[in-house]
């Protein structure tokens, strides 16, 4: 019977192939929403609507380096796993600092009397940033399933590496994409 | 890049891992069947009430009506009849015919037709299956909710849909259902498409898979793309219900700054429109191979009608706006949207045309798969011309609406689907479960549905054309519906005769599998593809040795060949 091994450059292929597809999937939820936005945007008379000229913009801002020093991060570590577990903690940290921010970037934002039920601008802040950090969260325990593994000493799997790191660089991007459509532009 | 086989697991012995948690694309296959054929009988169901109360508006269902509707005397009421159009569209579509067509037949054909041992993530394929559980189980629970079930119309359109249209929990549970159900299917695409890349069996291109295989790889593309983008949408629906955001509330987001219910509309048809052709591009697949296996001859211009899929695939993305021409839309949009969805018809004749071109001069045999598969060309030649009238901004205009909307979109998502279902289960019954069913009960089958099916979309398309909405409770309150009601009986004593039709397939389904002793050969329909090379039911491992292809799928008829007048697709081409 033939039962041949598979070598690491197949299973690299497969799971790329894979992690390339699901990636496309998540992109489209987001590009979703990110097209209700763009209709709001051409259809409005007045942009920015006065309900976005309040809008906070240092914590997405300091979110926004949360997210790039992250990302750096993960990628030093991505380089060498066994020899750099620091930067996975480092990154850890960075992921639930940005949880925080946006959590405080909440409350901010209902001290300045901007709720979800104002209206479609701050319907759309509070509910592409809750989808993110929802996301955000699956990220951090996916960090905390390869730190887990580093903590028992097991052998770590590149792949999962790789394809833990194309996911928290995808929702590095996404935030990127909504700190700039909806704090900046 | 190099081909690796997978392994081969050890055989699950315990009845948890062989039949209920099972890695075994095949079990999953047999799963989503079962579960698609349990959802075809609850929507067939609340189909027979929806046309019991159109053609006897005010008397009693038969005996199930004081069982269902007791506090009215077995009467449908008007609420309940919103709840039972919704919920049948809603599970016809998403838990009938989606798991029936790419949970079954996907599940179960993708590996044994590309020489594959199992799906590349089995863990991931099972998920996938328990997800789409989970999924109908709370679709069901809302049938129970106190307000009862979604009754905003399997499109949810707000303002029906938002806390002002639907207060109860009903609708809530149908908008997680289907997220729930989302996520199933989108497991199951990144499954079937990296199968498709990834494990086909060395010498199979892309040009030497079956059309099924095409089919059900096209529609698992457009799974992975486009069902986000509807969890998109039933995400923020479910805000605006849960936690009072105001995405859909009524009011132009222009000029009061609140939500905007035509941006749902959106969201849903660029999914909706896709999805027309997720359910039957795996159907079209599968009549494309079943006419050439039948009429024993090679599939008359193979990879025209490959490309065509493609093509159809690719041009679904950007139709979705002759969905809503009625939304002031601009004339610009609408006429770009309608030359945009004419153009679908020039592929879609283009595999049409190899169809009848499959059939010409063929030996035709008349199994009962070959019989389906002929009623499907005959239907989706109906389905596909009435489409063109929907595409036209002008006719759409009129019909918008109307019962003629639902008899084409029931003759192309519900008949063609439907009886590419049925020739599928026919077909790959015996590979799956080692039995042929019975041949004459199964063509009796076929005729019997065939002509109700046909009375009943056509008698849609008819009263549609008359001005009917599709939306009405009771077509004896306006006086021109009056004249339409003899047709509305016919539908319905139709749709009776076509209900009553699928006790023979239930009897012949579950009779052979549970009583029928003699054995089913391997090959019984002496066909080449890889699937019918080993024994029936499939072995656990499906192949002992990975085939290695060396022709098509469809090397039938060839003169050169002795002994048999079809080829395997492991076997050399025999040329003259």
């Amino acid at each position: 019977m033939n039962t041949a091994v598979e070598n690491f450059s197949v299973r690299a292929y497969r799971s790329s192939v894979a992690m390339t597809v699901t990636l496309i999937s998540w992109g489209m939820l987001f590009a979703a929403l990110f097209l209700g936005y763009f209709l709001l945007r051409f259809n409005s008379a007045m942009w920015p609507p006065v309900e976005l000229e309040n809008l906070p913009v240092l914590l997405p801002t300091s979110a926004s380096v949360l997210v790039f020093l992250s990302s750096w991060s993960y990628a030093y570590y991505q380089k060498n796993p066994p020899r750099r577990t620091l930067f996975l903690w480092v990154t850890l940290i960075l992921g639930n600092a940005f949880v925080l921010n946006q959590v405080l970037l909440w409350n901010e934002l209902k001290l300045a009397g901007i709720v979800v039920q104002n209206g479609m601008i701050s319907s759309m802040v509070y509910a592409f940033t809750w989808l993110h950090v929802a996301h955000m969260a699956l990220g951090i325990m996916a960090l905390l399933w390869m730190g887990s593994d580093h903590l028992r000493r097991k052998e770590i799997s590149l792949l999962k590496v790789i394809n833990v790191g194309k996911f928290w660089h995808f929702l590095g991007a996404v935030w990127f994409l909504m700190y700039l459509l909806l704090f900046i532009l | 890049m190099a081909f690796v086989e997978q392994h081969i697991h050890d055989a699950p012995t315990s009845f948890w891992s062989k039949y209920l948690f099972s890695f075994d694309h095949k079990v999953i296959g047999k799963q989503f069947l079962w579960y698609g054929i349990f959802f075809l009988g609850v929507g067939g169901l609340m189909a027979l009430l929806i046309r019991w109360t159109l053609a006897y508006p005010g008397t009693p269902f038969p005996v199930l009506g004081p069982l269902l509707f007791p506090n009215s005397d077995g009467i449908v009421p008007p609420d309940t009849y919103a709840m039972l159009f919704t919920m049948h569209g809603t599970i016809m579509i998403f838990y009938a015919i989606t798991p029936l067509l790419i949970g079954a037949f996907g599940n179960y054909c993708i590996p044994l037709m590309i020489g594959a041992r199992d799906m590349i993530f089995p863990t991931l394929n099972m998920l996938s299956f328990w997800f789409a559980v989970l999924s109908g189980v709370v679709l069901l629970a809302s049938l129970f909710t106190p307000l009862g079930a979604a009754a905003g119309g399997w499109t949810s359109y707000p303002t029906l849909s938002t806390l002002i249209g639907s207060p109860g929990a009903g609708q809530t549970l149908w908008l997680l259902a289907l997220f729930i159900l989302g996520v199933s299917s989108t497991m199951g695409a990144v499954n079937y498409i990296t199968t498709v890349i990834t494990l086909r069996a060395p010498g199979m291109g892309y040009f030497k898979m079956p059309l099924t295989i095409w089919g059900i790889w096209l529609t698992s593309i457009l799974n992975a793309i486009f069902v986000p983008v509807l969890g998109a949408g039933l995400l923020l629906l479910t805000f605006d219900r849960v936690f009072g955001t105001t995405f859909f509330l009524a009011g132009a987001a222009a000029t009061s700054g609140k939500g905007d219910p035509i941006l749902f509309q959106h969201v849903f048809w660029i999914f909706g429109h896709p999805e027309v052709y997720i359910l039957i591009l795996p159907a079209w697949g599968i009549v494309s191979d079943l006419l050439s296996f039948f009429a024993r001859k090679p599939a008359f211009g193979y990879k025209a009608t490959a490309l065509s899929m493609t093509a159809i695939t690719a041009l679904s993305t950007v139709v979705y706006g002759h969905h809503m021409y009625t939304t002031q839309m601009s004339p610009l949009l609408t006429q770009s949207f309608m030359t945009l969805t004419m153009l679908i018809s020039i592929p879609s004749a283009v595999f049409y045309a190899n169809w009848l071109g499959t059939l010409w001069k063929g030996s035709i045999r008349f199994t009962s798969p070959m019989l389906f598969s002929l009623g499907v060309v005959f239907v989706f030649g109906l389905g596909g011309l009435t489409g063109l009238y929907l595409a036209s901004t002008s006719m759409d205009l009129y019909l918008h609406d109307t019962y003629f909307v639902v008899g084409h979109f029931h003759y192309t998502m519900a008949a063609s689907v439907l009886l590419g279902g049925f020739a599928g289960t026919y077909f790959w019954f015996p590979k799956m479960f080692g039995r042929m069913m019975s041949e004459r009960l199964a063509k009796w089958h076929f005729w019997t549905t065939m002509i109700p099916l046909n009375c009943i979309f056509t008698g849609m398309m008819l009263v549609g054309y008359g001005g009917m909405h599709r939306r009405i409770y009771n077509p004896f309150i306006y006086e021109f519906t009056q004249k339409l009601i003899p047709i509305n009986t016919f539908v319905t004593l139709s749709a009776v005769a076509m209900g009553l039709a699928q006790i023979l397939f239930v009897w012949n389904f579950v009779h052979t599998i549970f009583f029928k002793k003699e054995k089913a050969p391997d090959n019984p329909w002496e066909v080449g593809t890889l699937e019918w090379e080993i024994p029936s039911p499939a072995p656990h491992y499906n192949f002992k040795e990975i085939p290695v292809v060396k022709c098509g799928p469809h090397e039938l008829g060839n003169p050169n060949v002795t002994g048999k007048d079809y080829q395997y697709q492991t076997e050399e081409l025999v040329k003259a």
